[in-house]
């Protein structure tokens, strides 16, 4: 799938701050024209979520988490061995029990994008640990 | 206007190299492997894992090295067979998790080496609504991170052990084009033959090539006198595989040594080469690896 803007002929690029599915799987996604500026935002529920999840790639790229052995397992498995699934290590950012188990929730293939926008939010705000309000204010951010 | 073929990536995903390097991943660590055989039955319980293991074990005898790749995702148990669980230490590193070693330098990998506790059951979420799609799409994703990071390393045979049922070979055979063949397996009931006929007749339409078909639990040897007795009446596997056109590959005797692990850890077959169900194991390797060297020429 791809996003063409009409008056501008360019190509609008996905945005990462848009990706934040709701526990609900339900997803939205920004594309922004970075010509004219203008944006647009593609709504999905559950299952079409679940169709582009098919395929098992990241939207947004491959980010180096997404590259470990066993990547899908070991962050989607319910109760997988730890050594699986050290991509949480990779800041010092701490995340309370409810948020690490909210950002399971989110669907595998764009948790990483989920996780860089609030990541990204908590180090703009200035705070080290990541709770479930935090992750609300994000999502009011985003605009869901 | 511009078209689909003028914009260069797909804004910003790049979900085609993704599922490039994602296949190119696989075929690396496949090409390391000269046999795939996958090992199937319409319905559990008719001695799949058992059977594999104990292959595996003969292979192993005659200087092949084999691996085994438990695709039974929700019933995982050949690694039991094998000595290899929940307690094996995981080593990872970037380019994949060693697989565990089992019994005769068997190389194994199990969803049961990837959790937490022996009982933990295999779940994609803690989402009770999670739907049918989502599971079915963690399950296929999941195979092939099996196949693809696991260091499996230079071997003759991967064998690979089916879960019940044929809703998984889709997968298998899009993942393995190269496949050497699938060996199906029943018993001497009904039922079992009306499935796995179904799954022949489904890897037929597929063009997944069939090795033959094996009857297990097909006759009973009588413990004072090594003689073997018929255990059902008229249920012919042989039969079914001459309707169908595929090779009848041999019977395995009942023996309820067969899924044991010897006293010393080490397989059936291996410690009970010359009894009558040893001899049918090693008839029924002949016959897959005569398969593999007949189509390889
Ligand atoms: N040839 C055999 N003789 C006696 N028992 C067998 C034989 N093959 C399998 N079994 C037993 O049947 C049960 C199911 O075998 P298993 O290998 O787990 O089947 P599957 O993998 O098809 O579900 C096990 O308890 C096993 O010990
Ligand atoms: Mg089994
Ligand atoms: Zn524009």
């Amino acid at each position: 799938m791809k996003f063409l803007c009409i008056p501008c002929d360019e190509q609008m690029e996905t945005q990462m701050d848009g990706i934040m599915p709701t526990e609900n799987k339900n997803l939205v996604m920004k594309f922004k024209c970075k010509k004219c500026g203008h944006m647009i935002a593609m709504l999905t529920n559950q299952f079409e979520t679940e169709f582009v999840s098919k395929i098992g790639v990241e939207l947004g790229g491959a980010s180096n988490v997404g590259s470990r052995p066993l990547s899908m397992v070991g962050s989607q498995l319910s109760q997988a061995k730890k050594e699986l699934d050290k991509g949480k290590a990779e800041d010092n950012l701490v995340w309370t029990e409810e948020a690490q188990l909210r950002i399971k929730k989110v669907p595998f293939f764009v948790r990483n994008m989920a996780k860089k926008t609030i990541i990204n939010f908590a180090l703009e705000k200035g705070v080290t640990l990541i709770d479930a309000k935090l992750m609300d204010e994000v999502r009011e951010k985003v605009g869901m | 206007m511009k078209t689909y073929e003028d914009l260069a990536g797909d804004g910003g995903s790049n979900i085609i190299s993704q599922v490039v390097s994602q296949r190119e991943k696989l075929s690396a660590r496949l090409a390391k492997i000269k046999h795939k055989v996958a090992l199937m039955s319409g319905k559990g319980g008719v001695g799949k894992s058992s059977i594999t293991a104990n292959i595996a074990a003969c292979l192993v005898d005659q200087g092949y090295s084999v691996g085994i790749l438990d695709a039974d995702l929700n019933g995982p148990c050949i690694g039991n067979l094998l000595g290899v669980g929940c307690e094996q230490k995981l080593v990872i590193d970037d380019d994949g998790i060693d697989p565990g070693e089992g019994a005769l330098g068997i190389k194994i990998m199990s969803m049961d080496m990837l959790l937490l506790s022996p009982d933990a059951p295999v779940m994609w979420t803690d989402d009770a609504e999670a739907t049918s799609t989502w599971v079915s799409t963690m399950e296929s994703t999941a195979l092939r991170e099996l196949l693809a990071d696991t260091n499996w390393g230079e071997l003759d045979y991967l064998l690979i052990d089916m879960p019940p049922g044929s809703d998984r070979m889709d997968n298998i055979r899009d993942l393995i084009p190269e496949l050497a063949g699938v060996v199906e397996i029943t018993i001497p009931s009904q039922l079992s033959q009306y499935i796995v006929s179904k799954s022949i007749t489904k890897n037929n339409r597929m063009g997944v090539p069939i090795i033959g078909l094996i009857e297990n639990m097909a006759t009973y040897v009588c413990p004072h006198c090594n003689q073997e007795g018929k255990l059902f009446e008229g249920q012919d596997a042989e039969k079914l595989s001459s309707q169908k056109g595929i090779n009848y590959i041999g019977k395995i005797p009942f023996d309820t040594r067969i899924s044991r692990k010897t006293d010393s850890g080490s397989l059936f077959y291996t410690e009970n080469k010359d009894s009558v169900t040893g001899k049918a194991i090693a008839s029924v390797v002949d016959a897959i690896i005569k398969f593999i060297e007949d189509k390889s020429n």
